[in-house]
């Protein structure tokens, strides 16, 4: 079980664009809901573009989780395959609680 | 916004979520109840781990092993503070921070000068630990990871923490890699902040989903944060090991003084 530094770079690589782009997504909906918000707060669509740039940010790290459960799947490292997926199990406990909470 | 961009740099800087600037400015200065205050940091504390891992990758700096595996603990400390957190005290958790955050400076003080790298770069690193090029002593080092169990504890611990109070976590977590787990001060920093990320999220979408988080608010403090951590970025790359564990040390021994006079 040592470290293959070429998978892991791969892999570093992979995340490191993942997350910039999540970034810059959400940064995007934010910028524009904030543009639309402060002239009028009542704003259906700055509400939505809000919402939407939230939602994006709290899915990158979960992607993030994703993604690196099927790198190790598809390279066959199972302990960390298996240590990914009881932090995925984590998340979706707390997505399901915020789930059944909305109303 | 601007308070948003202090604190993204200071994050950025010492791989913390910066949340710990963030909560008392929103909480006391702007007198948001508590429970929105560290909902609307926790929301920065994603957008920061997310930013600044994304710069920081392709320097070998993130142990991905190693956080995945801390990430259990992490989440598992979060999702349960997130579940429970109605039924702890706010005064009883701003004293246990205060307490705990000024130990770990006074540790953080008396080991300034220890470092934790192995210059000989033929060195077995084991499973969990790495390489990387180091600019200080200017050649490739080695590092093994110890101690893992007590690794473990304080990630559950720092994922109750993120949870209560709306700030990373990596104000725990640092430290104690740094100072007993053999890892060092920029990979615990750059895994920390990679991490953060996932502890935030096993708490924010239950906030989310109770109202506590502000979109508006949210937004504004995200976008702050986002520039902010660009600053501190620069400034990490240019300052010594040392230097950044001192600067630490200051802002936990404030930290505490702020909560310990919140609790009274």
């Amino acid at each position: 079980m040592t470290a293959d530094p070429a998978f892991l770079e791969r892999l570093e690589t992979r995340l490191g664009r993942l997350l910039a782009t999540g970034v810059i997504a959400s940064a995007a909906f934010l910028a524009i809901g904030l543009g639309f918000w402060f002239p009028n707060p009542q704003s259906a669509a700055a509400l939505w573009l809000l919402n939407a740039g939230l939602l994006v940010l709290m899915a990158i790290p979960i992607m993030r989780v994703v993604v690196s459960f099927t790198e190790y799947v598809s390279t066959r490292q199972w302990f960390f395959a298996g240590v990914t997926i009881v932090v995925l199990v984590e998340l979706s406990v707390t997505v399901l609680v915020a789930l059944s909470r909305r109303h | 916004m601007a308070s948003g961009a202090v604190a993204g740099c200071l994050g950025a800087l010492l791989g913390l979520g910066g949340g710990v600037f963030l909560v008392p400015f929103l909480n006391a200065w702007l007198e948001l109840d508590f429970k929105t205050a560290a909902a609307i940091s926790q929301v920065t504390v994603i957008a920061t781990s997310s930013a600044v891992s994304a710069a920081t990758t392709g320097r070998n700096l993130i142990n991905l092993r190693l956080g995945m595996l801390l990430e259990v603990a992490s989440a598992a400390g979060g999702v349960a503070t997130g579940v429970t957190i109605a039924h702890l005290s706010d005064v009883t958790l701003e004293r246990g921070f205060a307490l705990i955050a000024a130990i770990i400076a006074v540790l953080m003080l008396t080991r300034l000068e220890r470092r934790n790298v192995i210059s000989d770069p033929t060195v077995d690193p084991g499973p969990l630990g790495g390489r990387f090029h180091d600019e200080e002593s200017g050649g490739e080092v080695v590092y093994k990871v110890r101690r893992l169990p007590v690794a473990l504890g304080v990630s559950f611990v720092a994922g109750n923490v993120s949870a209560a109070f709306g700030i990373g976590g990596g104000i725990l977590k640092v430290p104690v890699l740094t100072a007993w787990c053999g890892v060092p001060m920029r990979v615990a920093a750059a895994t920390s902040s990679l991490m953060i990320g996932v502890t935030a999220v096993a708490s924010v979408p239950i906030q989310y989903a109770n109202g506590y988080v502000n979109p508006p608010l949210a937004a504004a403090a995200v976008l702050g944060v986002l520039i902010g951590s660009r600053g501190g970025l620069w400034f990490g790359a240019r300052a010594r090991a040392k230097w950044l564990k001192l600067m630490m040390a200051i802002v936990l021994l404030l930290v505490s003084i702020i909560y310990l006079r919140r609790s009274l």
